[in-house]
């Protein structure tokens, strides 16, 4: 019984080499930076998973807003068809790295004086 | 593939995933991993035995639980992951990881149809194997915990990309 032992030890230490490489799912390819983008809604909240998303139009560009996954993004107070599309909103949280990617992982949206945190743990 | 990933995605499949309800994905992600789970759990044991561990075990005893488990699990594990393409199929063109997960799978059920047609699988049953024979079961092992591992491996760094 000794040799199977040791072989599964192997595997599982061999499979455990692979994950510390990662950082948290998605924000390593964001930057480090704040960033703040403000526009009209050009698609509301969608709170289809694996992360609740919408579309801000700001200056001709339209980005596609990532939000949290959709049972905190709804906790947050953000359900589908609150905010309506032509909405002016602020949005904080931090952009794609790739400069051809308009994308932001939000941490923020805010509307009508209205703040929905969804991490709200994330500064 | 784009057409493809649009068509599904605006499937009638994509619409019921993205407007079931707030949690519908986070569960049919649960049945993607239980599904993944009973098939490499019974496919990990299988290709170990095959590769020769536990011999004194026959080989027979060990297929019997382990080809129902596997078919079944790798079965939950298509069909929930149909679903959970389909939710947003388009944002996920281009994403290497995809182009290594599915031709890993088509390998590894390549390797299956194989070893169906190797004499010594079949005769497995009524009688002891050669060591020539019993080498040729241990290399489409080797292979299918080749496939399965990759395919897995990918499978779960999609979402990291």
């Amino acid at each position: 019984m000794r040799q199977p032992f040791f072989l599964c030890i192997a595997l599982v230490a061999l499979t455990v080499s692979f994950s510390p490489v990662l950082a948290h799912h998605g924000w390593s390819g964001n930057s480090d930076k704040e960033f703040e983008l403000s526009g009209t809604v050009e698609s509301g909240v969608s709170l289809a998973g694996p992360h609740a998303t919408m579309k801000v139009r700001s200056n001709g560009q339209v980005w596609d807003i990532t939000l949290a996954p959709p049972p905190r993004t709804e906790a947050a107070g953000l359900k589908e068809g609150v905010i309506p599309v032509g909405a002016q909103v602020t949005i904080q949280g931090h952009r794609n790295l790739d400069p051809k990617k308009f994308e932001i992982k939000t941490e923020r949206v805010i509307w009508k004086g209205r703040t929905y945190n969804v991490y709200p743990d994330r500064k | 593939m784009s057409e493809f990933m649009a068509w599904l995605q605006n499937s009638a499949l994509g619409h019921a995933m993205r407007e079931s309800g707030v949690w519908t994905y986070a569960i049919v992600n649960l049945t993607h991993i239980l599904g993944v789970a009973t098939l490499f759990g019974s496919v990990l044991v299988l290709d170990l035995r095959l590769l020769g561990v536990w011999r004194h075990i026959t080989l027979a005893a060990v297929t019997e639980p382990a080809i129902p488990l596997a078919a079944s699990g790798f079965f939950i594990a298509v069909t929930s992951g149909v679903c959970l393409l389909a939710t947003k199929a388009t944002d996920y063109i281009g994403n290497p990881f995809l182009y290594i997960k599915f031709p890993a799978i088509g390998l590894g059920l390549l390797n299956v149809v194989l070893l169906n047609f190797l004499p010594a699988w079949k005769e497995r049953k009524v009688r002891n194997l050669t060591s020539r024979e019993q080498l040729q079961l241990a290399v489409a092992g080797g292979v299918s915990l080749l496939c399965w591992l990759t395919a897995i491996t990918a499978g779960r760094m999609i979402g990291y990309w």
